[in-house]
């Protein structure tokens, strides 16, 4: 017997030494005390090889919870994601409100500039307003064109442009009848930023903010990519706008067929009637695009054209008339902090930078002593110089300004 | 040499025949054992548990994670728990199927019994500790089974759960009956179950005349088997807790939003698979109490095993008690079998 | 080897090893209770623009607690709590006395009268790179 417990003896011994084993062999926790929320999250101990996401959003400041969800003291992987919001992608519009916003964040005040989520959430990019109500009125359904449907239910209480709707209802394709209203809720309602990509690595993007907002998803597998940006290159509104074309006839998507892409920028873009100028295939989109155009006003509007108003003069001005221009004297002006997000030009306090006929600043602007403008790519830090109209050959009539009287002459051959 | 304290909490002689561990099983020293691993492990989680609805869950995801041993203490504490209830359904098994609650042992079978239903309800509780969803479940319906006791089901509920609904307060009447209340009465009745086993006259053998095989083993030996059964349970329990985690899940977000597994603790799976068929107070309260006091009461309705029958397996005088223990027994069972298996 | 040493041989054996399984045993539950759940205290305040505190001014920072100097020699700081058995220091007269026990310190820091025996803690004062004053307590 006392055998028995000299051998029972080393056995216990042994399951002691296991234990330990097993201990030593866990991942050492690595602790991250974020400033901002002052709790301990261990989501470092798997994810330290993860880049910072953006200057503004340091993991030190901001760790990863406050963002993500997430378990923070779970070293279980199944158990540490299981609460995370939106999966890998927090900036998706179902969750973006528990993720991104706040007062102090990004579904702050429009007068602070900071109320993004707002905007996004009323903009056609997400509301899909427009091509609804076009549908609708096409096939008869509706009256007009005015919007009466969204992709989601959205109000608006403080209505600042004209076409600003003060709410809209859900789309529900089950109360629809006609049958091309019923093809396209069946086949269309795939294309704004709340959507599932549809399936194929050539549609491959992410939703929500991340959107447009984290670049280069055609590199890396989907979710991979921890980084936000304001440097959005054209090839990340081409993710979505250059993908195909819609059939109305067949109520259907047409993916474009000319596999592999051509890579020269005149030939990638798909649209086969489009025209362009060169600064159009040069340029990246948000060079000439603004905040507002892209991300929205904060008022609901009825389609795409009642929001984009950017054209070539708003830069190049009219045969009469220069461009606007402002000279930057608030060292609170939005377009600082423009510039510091995205550091492609050193802009300073007495520069003078063109504006939008809306008064948005153009910061990767500056008009040059000869009287020249100058323009820096926000996502290649190129630099452009160009003319204004005035005093050019240009025999355009004064009224017709629009863009399309411009490609007239300056179109390039494809 | 001198006897020592735990020398002297055994009787000095014990029959050799049945302190084999083929007689006993080792059953009830085990559940003694585990029970004082319960309690070191137990102590341990309390440094670290913290009994609130929105820190409960974490404050258990700290100690499976990030305490350095702190799974490790977690998990023989789970696994301690789940064999303590197996242990103790083996010593009832062993008890009836060997006659051993002949008089004058039936007022111990009584305390062991109640014994049995006070580890499930520790289980039961310590379970709903965790506060996540992996549990939720069973605390919503496990509770609300209560409210369908006619008359005093309402009152009796806020009874349990201090509240309308599952809460904080409810989440400390759970840890305060899991760390005190259950424990005391456990450990009061355990004490008082291993004084009536030398108080009844030790292990159950036939009186004096009827013994035919008289050898006997010293205390000594009795100690140094029971040292050896501590050393490989322990060992058994630290292996297969350093490598086998007890079940975690997310914590509850919502109690009114049932989230998560909808399975009931694996010892109440039987209940659960009934509840299935009907009436939640028929199926869920009422059958488990009639299965109690049928258990209950064997050793006062079924023929008497006769004395020089005791002291080994089935005993041909008490086949009656011994074939309603077994189909309970198998019926419990079955009934957690079919309520495991994935809902088709 | 006779049955006695055998004996010998195994008892020694099973304490050896059982000895052992126990130091583990209680490394392990040092281990797992040397664990803090709660985040160490903050050893860095910052005190805002350095230019809020002119030359001559005396300020409390009651979160610390400590006392800001600014005089010709630049920025100091004194800990207030007291050095005896870490009471917070009240400001008398020119000093400091601690309400707990009576110890008393003059305008530096120094033990005027006891029972605390060292006198009150300097702390570390220094100026980042945004012009913020940073009082470190470590």
């Amino acid at each position: 017997m006392k055998r028995f417990i000299a051998l029972g003896s080393a056995i216990l011994l042994l399951a002691v030494v296991a234990a330990w084993w097993t201990n030593s062999r866990q991942p050492k926790p690595i602790v991250l005390i974020p400033t901002l929320t002052g709790k301990p999250e261990y989501c470092l101990t798997c994810h330290s090889d993860l880049r910072e996401i953006s200057p503004s959003h340091p993991v030190k400041t901001f760790g990863c919870v406050i963002c993500h969800g997430g378990e923070p003291l779970a070293l279980d992987a199944n158990l540490a994601h299981s609460t995370m919001r939106g999966g890998a992608n927090p900036s998706d519009l179902s969750v973006v409100q528990e993720s991104c916003g706040g007062s102090n964040c990004h579904s702050g005040s429009a007068a602070d500039n900071n109320d993004h989520i707002q905007r996004v959430m009323t903009s056609v990019q997400s509301t899909y307003a427009g091509a609804i109500a076009n549908i609708l009125y096409t096939f008869g359904v509706e009256p007009d064109l005015t919007a009466r449907f969204g992709i989601h239910a959205v109000t608006d209480d403080v209505i600042t442009t004209t076409t600003g709707l003060p709410a809209l209802q859900v789309f529900d394709p089950t109360k629809q009848t006609n049958p091309s209203v019923l093809k396209f809720a069946a086949n269309c309602l795939n294309c704004h930023i709340n959507a599932q990509p549809l399936p194929g690595s050539q549609f491959d993007r992410l939703t929500g903010c991340a959107a447009c907002h984290t670049p280069d998803v055609e590199s890396f597998p989907k979710g991979q990519i921890h980084e936000l940006t304001t440097a959005i290159p054209y090839t990340q509104c081409n993710t979505c706008h250059n993908r195909g074309n819609y059939d109305l006839r067949t109520m259907t998507f047409v993916q474009r067929t000319d596999q592999p892409l051509p890579t020269d920028r005149l030939h990638n873009y798909y649209q086969p009637i489009a025209q362009f100028t060169k600064c159009e295939y040069t340029l990246d989109c948000i060079d000439c695009h603004t905040r507002t155009e892209a991300m929205g006003d904060g008022d609901i509007h009825s389609n795409m054209k009642q929001i984009q108003y950017i054209q070539c003069q708003t830069c190049h001005g009219t045969p009469t008339q220069l461009p606007q221009t402002k000279t930057l004297t608030d060292p609170n002006d939005i377009a600082f902090r423009l510039a510091q997000l995205n550091p492609v030009v050193d802009l300073k306090l007495g520069d003078t930078i063109l504006v939008t006929s809306k008064g948005e600043p153009l910061w990767n602007t500056r008009v040059l002593p000869d009287g020249t403008y100058q323009l820096v790519g926000k996502a290649t830090g190129q630099v452009f110089t160009f003319k204004p109209v005035m005093g050019s050959g240009c025999t355009q009539n004064g009224i017709d300004q629009s863009s399309a009287y411009c490609h007239t002459c300056h179109s390039v051959q494809r | 040499m001198r006897p020592s304290f735990f020398h002297h909490l055994h009787p000095p002689t014990i029959p050799a025949k049945q302190s084999r561990w083929r007689y006993t099983l080792g059953a009830g020293g085990t559940a003694v054992f585990l029970m004082l691993v319960l309690g070191a492990t137990g102590i341990l989680e309390l440094f670290y548990y913290v009994p609130t609805p929105d820190q409960a869950a974490q404050s258990i995801q700290t100690i499976s994670y990030l305490v350095p041993f702190g799974g490790l203490v977690r998990n023989i504490h789970f696994w301690a728990a789940q064999l303590l209830l197996i242990v103790a359904a083996v010593h009832l098994v062993r008890v009836v199927f060997t006659g051993s609650y002949a008089p004058p042992r039936r007022f111990n079978y009584l305390l062991g019994l109640a014994l049995f239903v006070f580890a499930i309800l520790l289980d039961f509780t310590g379970y709903i500790l965790r506060w996540d969803e992996g549990i939720q479940w069973a605390l919503v319906v496990g509770t609300n089974l209560i409210k369908t006791i006619p008359l005093i089901g309402n009152a009796f509920y806020v009874v349990l759960t201090g509240g309308t609904q599952p809460g904080l307060p409810t989440l400390i009447r759970f840890y305060a009956w899991h760390i005190f209340g259950l424990a005391l009465i456990v450990i009061i009745l355990g004490v008082w179950h291993a004084f009536r086993v030398r108080r009844d006259g030790g292990i159950a053998v036939p009186p004096p005349p009827l013994r035919v095989d008289k050898e006997r083993i010293t205390r000594n030996e009795l100690v140094r088997r029971e040292v050896l059964a501590m050393l490989l349970t322990g060992a058994a329990l630290i292996l297969f807790a350093a490598f086998v985690p007890a079940p975690i899940a997310q914590p509850i977000s919502d109690i009114t939003i049932m989230a998560g597994d909808a399975r009931a603790p694996w010892f109440f799976l039987w209940v659960q698979q009934m509840l299935k068929w009907g009436d939640p107070f028929i199926l869920g309260v009422l059958v488990p109490l009639i299965v109690l006091a049928v258990l209950a009461l064997i050793p006062y309705i079924f023929p008497k095993p006769a004395d020089g029958e005791l002291g080994k397996w089935f005993p041909r005088s008490n086949r009656l008690a011994q074939i309603v223990l077994a189909v309970i027994a198998l019926l419990v069972i079955i009934l957690t079998i079919f309520g495991s298996l994935p809902a088709s | 080897m006779s049955d006695l040493t055998r004996r010998d041989f195994l008892k020694l054996t099973t304490t050896a090893l059982l000895t052992i399984s126990g130091a583990l045993g209680v490394g392990a539950l040092f281990r797992f209770l040397d664990f803090q759940t709660e985040p160490p205290v903050k050893t860095e305040f910052d005190l805002g623009p350095a230019v809020n505190y002119p030359i001559g001014s005396r300020s409390l920072v009651p979160d610390v607690p400590a006392l800001l100097i600014h005089n010709q020699n630049g920025f100091s700081a004194l800990s207030l709590v007291c050095t005896h058995l870490g009471c917070t220091v009240e400001q008398k007269d020119s000093g400091f006395e601690c309400p707990c026990h009576g110890s008393r310190y003059d305008a530096n820091g120094k033990v005027l009268r006891g029972p605390a025996q060292k006198a009150l803690r300097a702390l570390r004062v220094e100026v980042n790179s945004t012009g913020n004053l940073i009082l470190h307590t470590d």
